[in-house]
């Protein structure tokens, strides 16, 4: 059990890394962890775990979620971070114009393929 | 790109639509300039679209005084505070926590009113506290980007002088920049703005008149020659001045479409003949406008009456307007806008103003009054409105000048009207001078002003009488 949420939330990891680096060189990396700091604060409305995402100029890291799923393994951490990838890419469509989020969000989709479209499932970040 | 319409009469039309949003602008000006009003009448506009609006005083203006100011103002609705318009207190957190605590109380301010707007005065008072330009200006870029990933447009109000707009370093963070001024002209204290920058729109540049008034602000955006070569279909129908003798010198009439001046010293019948010409053309089913600054509508009336010409019926059944605006009182930044937006809604078909001597005086700036004229010139032509301006010769004599200013020069036809001495009379001549695009009678005619109309009678025979 312990494995399988480890191996899960390095795929996430893996993915808001892709996503954050794609988005900074539009944003820069300051604007990038703005950016960042405004979606945590959202999500952490409903989900307080998504505060314990750590961030700074080098990345993203998940370990804090990590831990803390250890200790509570009922935590929806799928849909945490499927609202808080697309609360990120609708801001990002908004900012930078659907064009280039539709890119971003294209590599991703290559690189993580189905995610984004379980996880959108109707809605979509464009609006 | 979205834009934020500021609802302000004619200041979208001048930024192609609207302020790009999550844009950051500085508005400036110096104190009395109506900048924070400017930016108050834009965020109770955006209210009524339903957008939400943070306003954050520093240490210039209390918010008590500043919503006290703003009651006088139709824009103004108290429904709205605490709702769609959120005042917040910078100054006492710049005050009691210093200048690295502002940055956090914005976003916590932005996090708990989620606002689409946010707005700073005075920005330059923060400026004024920072120990250094290097910390100020790092400031300046957090801020910048901390708003524009919360998607919010920012209204940075500042005191800044002209001089130092291409100094200091906000304005180059700045997506937009507003400047607000005032001059003193000969009779008007007028008050202008001028975009200096604005990323991601076209906008108008060069200066727009604004006025203050109970209603906000309004914009009269400037009025230019076109830059590009004026296209438009020439039509060649003429459009006569129904008076005989006149209409034969013409060939028929004036062209469909083009500028007339009406050239002559004072009593030789401007105004009579360009009145004659709009009754013409109501007598045909074409309405005309009359934009008096020398006589009142009821001078103008008698005239037309004393001349036996039927005025009144025209003028009952809307196919003649006459409007009078004193001389005292034109203020040609704003009345050359409003005269060109009446010609388009009635849609006018003749069109005569008397006289552009008038307009020449009341503007400071010879060059101002020329691209004025030049502006409203092609926009008529591009309209197809036969258009006459009369202008005074102050040469009683001399038939050599039409006008001061060279305006002669974007008439297609300059018809001159001149005293002559003969017999030891004086007598009235109408000439062509010129008629662009047709032919003409060369010569001159005399005429007389009876009360059966305007006659024109042969030529001069003592032609060396004329100097």
């Amino acid at each position: 059990m312990g494995e399988l949420i480890e191996k899960q939330i390095e795929r996430y990891e893996t993915l808001l890394r892709e996503m954050w680096t794609a988005s900074a060189k539009y944003l820069g990396t300051f604007s990038a962890n703005l950016l960042v700091e405004r979606v945590v604060w959202e999500v952490s409305q409903e989900y307080r775990e998504m505060e314990l995402l750590q961030y700074n100029e080098e990345g993203i890291s998940c370990a804090g979620i990590s831990a803390s799923l250890k200790k509570n393994p009922d935590l929806p951490a799928n849909d945490m971070f499927a609202k808080f990838i697309l609360r990120y890419l609708e801001i990002l469509a908004r900012l930078l114009g659907h064009e280039k989020t539709e890119k971003i969000a294209k590599k991703l989709d290559e690189e993580f393929p189905g995610f984004l479209l379980t996880a959108r499932g109707n809605e979509r970040w464009i609006n | 790109m979205d834009k934020l319409k500021t609802g302000i009469k004619n200041l979208d039309y001048i930024l192609g639509g609207g302020i790009p949003v999550y844009s950051l602008n500085i508005v400036s000006g110096s104190p009395g300039s109506g900048k924070t009003i400017f930016v108050q009448n834009i965020i109770f506009n955006s209210a009524r679209n339903g957008l939400k609006s943070l306003y954050l005083t520093t240490i210039s203006e209390s918010q008590f005084k500043m919503v006290r100011h703003l009651q006088g103002f139709k824009f103004f609705a108290d429904d709205f505070l605490g709702d769609k318009v959120i005042y917040g207190d910078l100054g006492a957190v710049l005050r009691e926590q210093g200048t690295d605590k502002v940055l956090g109380y914005l976003t916590e301010m932005i996090k708990r009113h989620l606002p689409n707007i946010v707005v700073i005065d005075s920005f330059k008072a923060i400026r004024d506290i920072f120990p250094d330009e290097k910390a100020f200006k790092a400031f300046v870029f957090d801020l910048a980007a901390a708003l524009s990933i919360w998607e919010v447009t920012v209204f940075l109000i500042g005191e800044y002088e002209e001089k130092e707009l291409t100094l200091l370093s906000e304005f180059a963070v700045a997506d937009g920049i507003f400047h607000l001024y005032g001059q003193e002209e000969k009779r008007f204290q007028k008050r202008y703005l001028r975009i200096l920058k604005m990323r991601g729109t076209n906008f108008e540049h060069g200066e727009h008149l604004f006025k203050i008034s109970h209603a906000g602000i309004e914009v009269y955006p400037r009025m230019k020659p076109e830059d590009n070569e004026l296209q438009y279909e020439v039509r060649l129908g003429k459009k006569g001045f129904g008076i005989t003798g006149l209409d034969e010198m013409l060939c028929g009439g004036l062209t469909e479409g083009t500028i007339t001046l009406i050239s002559g010293s004072t009593g030789t019948g401007k105004t009579a003949f360009a009145l004659k010409f709009l009754l013409e053309g109501a007598e045909k089913g074409e309405k005309g406008l009359f934009l008096s600054f020398e006589e009142p509508v009821a001078q103008l009336q008698n005239t037309a009456r004393h001349l036996g010409w039927e005025i009144d019926r025209y003028l009952a059944d809307g196919r003649l307007d006459i409007k009078f605006i004193s001389p005292i009182e034109l203020d040609v930044d704003k009345h050359a806008f409003e005269i060109l937006d009446i010609v388009r809604e009635k849609k006018v078909k003749r069109f005569v103003i008397d006289s552009i001597s008038s307009f020449e005086r009341s503007v400071y700036d010879l060059q101002k009054y020329r691209d004025y004229l030049w502006a409203m010139g092609q926009q008529l032509k591009g309209q197809h409105i036969t258009t006459i301006f009369t202008v005074l010769n102050e040469e009683l004599f001399s038939p050599m000048i039409v006008t001061k200013a060279q305006i002669s020069l974007m008439a297609d036809n300059v018809i001159i009207l001149r005293y002559v001495e003969a017999d030891s009379s004086i007598r009235k001549v109408v000439g062509i001078l010129k008629a662009r695009g047709s032919d003409h009678d060369k010569a001159l005619r005399e005429y007389e002003i009876t009360k059966n109309g305007i006659n024109i009678l042969g030529k001069l025979d003592k032609a060396d009488m004329l100097r």
